[in-house]
């Protein structure tokens, strides 16, 4: 392999790892700026990925190819929507102490991902035909450097990512509603003192992280697996990971989302890359940094965190 | 038309056991400066929450131009035009200036936040009051006095007409207090109608056209601030009645038991100095008592004393030993007791049996630990050994739990503990605060006790009666320095108010 | 005086608390039967409830599983005590587990009881490596402990596979090699006691071990210095610093032990004798997560962990039974997860309940003047 191919093979490998982090931390994003804690995202992510699995198994006789994805996608939105709904009912509702309202969330989902795998299959792999591979996108792909780096041997979940990074982006900080969400995670006595419904936006916050979470999830699935095994690989915790590596903010999420991924490409490639294999460092080392260097990130950055001040304090209307 | 755009008529407003707002009735006059004056407990915040909806008053109606309205919540009050900046700002610390004062009355073009407009009206605004603003600096970064004119810069933008301060000079600078003033005036001049909460006599006499003034929930008086003198306000705020008596000798004044040289204490959110250069001594068998309003660094300057917060500069000598960088608990085993502001918040661990709690800062003596386990029976029989000889009333003697005795058995609980460990520094903040008439002349009784028991008392009080009643010495404490060191026999509660209120000052010596 | 009615009630009302989610939890488990096959539901549903003690096998099995999860039950709520969640206890529990079967596997000139009991010390101390990370960057930095223990659980995975791979790997199995049979814990006879036909259980002195263990943090909480400032730093860190407690030590130190408790109880599961090393995942422990609902339901007392950390395991069990009649095992985690969800609840409406009832008492015991700031 030349230096240009390994590169080219890297970034393409490389997406397929970042893109879902990048999702499911930008649904955390939504739902933290608005003061909740999301240490649910595992749980959603596989009850994301299950529905959305699931719908493919079913129907890959008679439909395939991009609009296959794009309802499967659409169903695991839906999917965590409803269990986020979960979530935002005891966070906000009974102002529950939210790290357990997730933790249930986390427990529940490959158990009931398996549960109904097993119910309606009779196995709890749920195997799918993968036709969203897209081995060159027309004219883009045939670009020089960029075309073989971004378009080829991809997904078309990659550009889906990537325009729901600037929507986000947009969203959170062009828009009413951005502006309204952000209050709410920062100051929700500022934000109602001027007439904004603190629990709607709430709501609204863990919903989104649903939906984004759930689309997460499949993205994930489908480059890295041919079935689905009710797991998701601890990669809700890793999406958590990004979440605060980039320090709540679009844009850092995505360079932390791209460090991570590639962290990852490298502990499931390094023996095909002779240079990193000669080096003998072993993957668990790989497997561990993102999680070390977020741990050392959060030491340096405790005195001026950008975590939502809000965030985790269930918020009482009573208690202005 | 009513001659007044808001008439609040015989308001009355209760809590359990207490009534905050006793017929009290307050009519603002359009384009007026209008202060409300009281101590602290007399009733303003109440009085301005009901406005602001988010009390119901038991009584009483609330009249816009004449019209009788209902205001369930401060959505009602921001239609009716009643706009208020808190005393805590509500403001997002990481918005800008300009996103702070759009939030919740956003304009949009196709769901985008329209921006432009937004900033020429607040530049305009900003312009017509000489409102100073930085529309794009983030809130964390600009100072006390900026985000307080992007509070009001709030209600301008909303087009509120009646504004409620509340207390806004409390975090600000002598300039910025000036700056604010004007302001005032200015918007008074545009007329806008202002409801001014203070109890700063100099501020009143500067800003204010006329002033109601309130006592223990009570309506005294609304008049004209012009036609007043500030001795004359001072005595409607404090009244002239001594009600509680405390049977005490002359002191007997020993050795120095605390002091303390240049002491100072820096807030690390607004970086003012909360405690400025405070000297101070307390000697054996006096009752000091720091007097002043509340929020004027009485508690910063208590906390440093105690260890609570570390000093920023200055000294603390405890009976000779310089223990300014001690721990709290070296403080408490060498002759410091600390009777504390807040008893649910410091004094007690509510959900500890009240026994526990009489031995917070001494469970680990040998009289109640050996080798690391707790001696259930000594701790227990000194509990009732305390609850006997301090009366402390409680459902199941020592074993109940702190959070289900009344606030004064609580408070007689700390008070026992602190004086039983029998030190010679006993400091006391607020000892009476929210206890009955019997609990207060009990802790009294103690504390004049203890002095003539040769200790040292430095004793922080808001109430101007139990200053009176209670100190050999009276120091002033007022914007965190120590303003006079008045002799009770020799001042009077009116003189006292002066200098609370900052109108007055001599150097303590 | 009524106080005393009240605190009784509040007891009842938590323990109450608990038993509703427990009860809302095996509602849903036997609303799930239902949906996946009326006809053997009640089957199904016998066998959970059962199961756990349908013969003096099950009965062992119970013990067996409960030893983790009473040690990871203390884990978190030892440092729910002094006001922290530990949600690290499955990196803990990892670590420990490894540990065990380090000493267990290399450590073979100790003598039998000698050497279990160094395996044991050293997964306790791992587990306690792991809690003092968390615990130093809350005291120091200030940093939500949730967030460095999640973060930790998965350090914990790699770490424990990288020395797995490196130390003790049994490259056939994938997984790491069997301690030594001088490390395993003595049966004590439980297998005799506890056997169905010819198969004995998998119950050993890992239960004693963890009871004792149970008994030794009610102690230390209850009895001794140590737990009476760790407690009032959880109950009121405002009080415990003016008391003149430090408050950083405490922190420090609790997650120290509750790391060690987790540590311990990886150890005891690997030290059980049944026959398997550690397997290579990525996957943080699930003993370690389950032992929050077991803190949970037990409010964090170390002596009804032990009673609900075998509930848990009797659970288990009844839905492995469940298994013979048709139905996946994956019912029983539902469960937990809608007994943990609801025991979120409970925790609201218990502080309702002990508010409305404060509420009710201060404002009669305000005719003394009120204005009491509560």
């Amino acid at each position: 392999m030349s230096g240009l191919q390994l590169l080219y093979f890297l970034v393409q490998q490389m997406m397929y790892f970042s893109i879902p982090l990048l999702v499911v931390a930008l649904g955390g994003l939504f739902c933290e700026r608005s003061g909740i804690v999301n240490v649910a995202l595992e749980g959603i992510m596989i009850i994301g990925a299950f529905s959305g699995v699931m719908f493919l198994h079913h129907t890959q006789d008679s439909l395939s190819g991009q609009l296959a994805l794009l309802i499967a996608l659409v169903i695991a939105a839906l999917a965590g929507m409803v269990i986020s709904l979960v979530h935002a009912y005891a966070s906000i509702n009974m102002k529950a102490d939210q790290v357990i309202s997730g933790t249930a969330i986390n427990i529940f989902a490959p158990a009931f991902a398996i549960f109904v795998a097993r119910m309606i299959n009779g196995v709890q792999q749920i195997p799918f035909q993968n036709t969203f591979f897209i081995t060159k996108v027309p004219l883009l792909g045939d670009l020089p450097f960029l075309g073989p780096l971004l378009f080829q041997n991809t997904y078309l979940t990659t550009y889906l990512g990537i325009a729901l990074l600037i929507l986000s982006t947009v969203v959170l900080y062009k828009t009413r509603f951005g502006l309204r969400l952000r209050a709410c995670g920062e100051h929700p006595q500022a934000a109602d003192s001027v007439g904004v419904n603190v629990y709607k936006m709430r709501y609204a916050g863990t919903v989104i992280s649903g939906a984004l979470g759930g689309i997460g999830g499949l993205i994930f699935v489908i480059p890295t697996s041919t079935n689905f095994n009710g797991t998701v690989s601890g990669y809700g915790f890793l999406a958590l990971a990004v979440l605060i590596f980039g320090q709540w903010k679009p844009g850092r999420i995505f360079f932390a989302a791209l460090f991570f991924g590639f962290m990852k490409t490298v502990t499931a490639t390094y023996s095909v890359i002779p240079t990193l294999k000669d080096m003998g460092i072993p993957s668990d080392i790989y497997k561990m940094i993102p999680y070390i260097a977020t741990l050392i990130v959060l030491a340096f950055t405790s005195k001026s965190s950008a975590a939502p001040r809000a965030e985790g304090i269930p918020y009482d209307k009573g208690q202005r | 038309m009513s001659e007044y755009i808001i008439e609040m008529n015989h308001i009355t407003k209760e809590f359990p056991g207490i009534i905050a707002n006793d017929d009290i009735t307050l009519q603002l006059k359009k384009g007026e400066i209008h202060a409300l004056l009281g101590e602290n407990g007399a009733g303003k915040s109440t009085l301005m929450s009901v406005l602001f909806g988010l009390y119901q008053p038991e009584k009483g109606v609330i009249k816009k131009n004449g019209e009788e309205v209902k205001i369930k919540d401060p959505n009602d009050a921001n239609a009716l035009g009643i706009g208020m900046v808190h005393q805590h700002f509500k403001l997002v610390h990481n918005f800008t200036v300009l996103q702070n004062i759009i939030l919740g009355v956003e304009t949009t073009r196709g769901g985008f936040l329209k921006m432009d407009d937004a900033r020429r009206k607040v530049m305009e605004l900003s312009q017509q009051y000489g409102l100073r603003v930085d529309p794009d600096a983030l809130i964390e970064n600009i100072t006390v006095g900026m985000q307080q004119r992007v509070e009001i810069l709030k209600m301008l933008y909303r087009n509120n007409e009646i504004l409620i301060f509340d207390e806004p000079t409390a975090v600000l600078t002598p300039q910025e207090i000036d700056e604010l003033i004007k302001i005032m005036k200015g918007l008074a001049a545009e007329g806008k109608s202002i409801l001014f909460i203070t109890h700063k006599l100099n501020e009143i006499k500067e800003a204010a056209d006329r002033v109601t003034v309130l006592r223990k929930g009570k309506y005294i008086g609304t008049v004209d601030v012009a036609g007043v003198t500030k001795e004359q306000m001072s005595e409607m705020m404090v009244g002239r009645k001594v009600e509680l008596n405390v049977e005490k000798g002359p002191a007997s004044p020993g050795d120095v038991v605390l002091e303390t040289q240049g002491l100072t204490v820096i807030n690390k959110d607004h970086g003012k100095k909360v405690v400025n250069g405070v000297s101070l001594q307390v000697r054996k068998g006096e009752i000091v008592c720091v007097a002043g309003i509340d929020g004027n660094g009485q508690s910063e300057l208590v906390q440093a004393i105690t260890g609570l917060i570390k000093a920023d500069a200055g000294t603390i000598r405890l009976q000779g030993e310089d223990v300014s960088h001690t721990s709290i608990r070296h403080r408490n085993t060498h002759g410091m007791g600390h009777i504390p502001e807040d008893r649910h918040k410091h004094g007690l661990v509510l959900d500890y049996p009240l026994a526990y709690n009489l031995v917070l800062q001494s469970y680990f003596e040998p009289a109640f630990c050996r080798g690391g386990f707790l001696q259930y029976n000594s701790i227990y029989q000194y509990a009732e050994k305390l609850i006997g000889q301090y009366d402390i009333r409680s459902g199941q003697g020592a074993k109940t739990a702190a959070r289900s005795m009344s606030g004064g058995n609580q408070q007689k609980a700390i008070v026992a503990r602190e004086i039983d460990r029998n030190p010679e520094l006993l400091i006391a903040v607020q000892p009476t605060r929210g206890l009955d008439v019997g609990a207060i002349e009990y802790i009294h009784r103690q504390i004049v006790a203890e002095r003539d028991r040769g200790k040292g008392i430095l004793l922080v009080s808001l109430e101007l009666d139990e200053v009176m009643n209670l100190s050999d010495r009276i120091l002033v404490i007022y914007e965190g320095e120590l303003v006079a060191d008045l002799n009770p026999n020799e001042t009077t509660v009116q003189e006292l108010g002066l200098y609370m209120a900052g109108s007055k000052r001599k150097e303590a010596v | 005086m009524k106080n005393n009615s009240l605190l009784a009630r509040d007891g009842v009302q938590k323990a109450l608390a608990s038993v509703i989610a427990i009860f809302i939890g095996m509602l849903v488990g036997f609303a799930i039967l239902l949906i996946s096959n009326p006809a053997r539901a009640v089957e199904g549903f016998i066998e959970i409830v059962i199961g756990g003690v349908s013969s003096r096998k099950n009965i062992g099995q119970v013990l067996f599983y409960a030893t983790p999860l009473i040690m990871t039950g203390l884990s978190v709520g030892f440092a729910k005590k002094t006001g922290l969640f530990n949600i690290g206890a499955p990196g803990q529990y990892m670590v420990g587990a490894f540990a065990a079967v380090l000493v267990g596997v290399k450590c073979t000139f100790l003598p039998p009881i000698l050497h279990c009991l160094v395996a044991l010390i050293a997964a306790g101390l791992a587990g306690a490596v792991w809690g003092v990370v968390p615990g130093a960057l809350k005291a120091c930095f200030g940093i939500n402990e949730v967030i460095s223990c999640i973060m930790m659980n998965y350090i914990g995975a790699s770490t424990s596979n990288l020395l797995i791979r490196r130390m003790i790997f049994d490259k056939a199995r994938n997984q790491s090699l069997r301690p030594a049979d001088s490390a395993v814990l003595p049966k004590l006879g439980f297998d005799k006691l506890f056997v169905d036909g010819a198969t004995p259980s998998s119950a050993n002195a890992g239960i004693l071990v963890a009871v004792l263990l149970g008994v030794l943090t009610w102690v230390l909480l209850e009895k001794t210095q140590f737990g009476f400032e760790l407690k009032a730093c959880g109950f009121n860190r405002d009080a415990a610093k003016y008391a003149g407690i430090s408050e950083k030590r405490s922190i420090v130190l609790a997650m120290v032990i509750a790391g060690a408790l987790a540590g311990i109880g990886g150890g005891l599961m690997l030290l059980a004798g049944a026959g398997t090393g550690i397997a290579i995942t990525d996957t943080p422990a699930a003993e370690g997560f389950n032992g929050i609902p077991v803190a949970l339901l037990g409010m964090s007392n170390p002596i009804a962990i032990i009673f609900t950390g075998i509930f848990m395991a009797y659970l288990t069990v009844g839905g492995l039974s469940m298994q013979s009649v048709g139905f996946v095992p994956q019912i029983i985690d539902i469960i937990s997860a809608v007994i943990i969800y609801f025991a979120a609840f409970v925790l609201f409406f218990s502080q309702l309940m002990s508010k409305l009832a404060k509420h009710k008492e201060t404002s009669g015991a305000k005719t003394e003047k009120g204005g009491d700031g509560q």
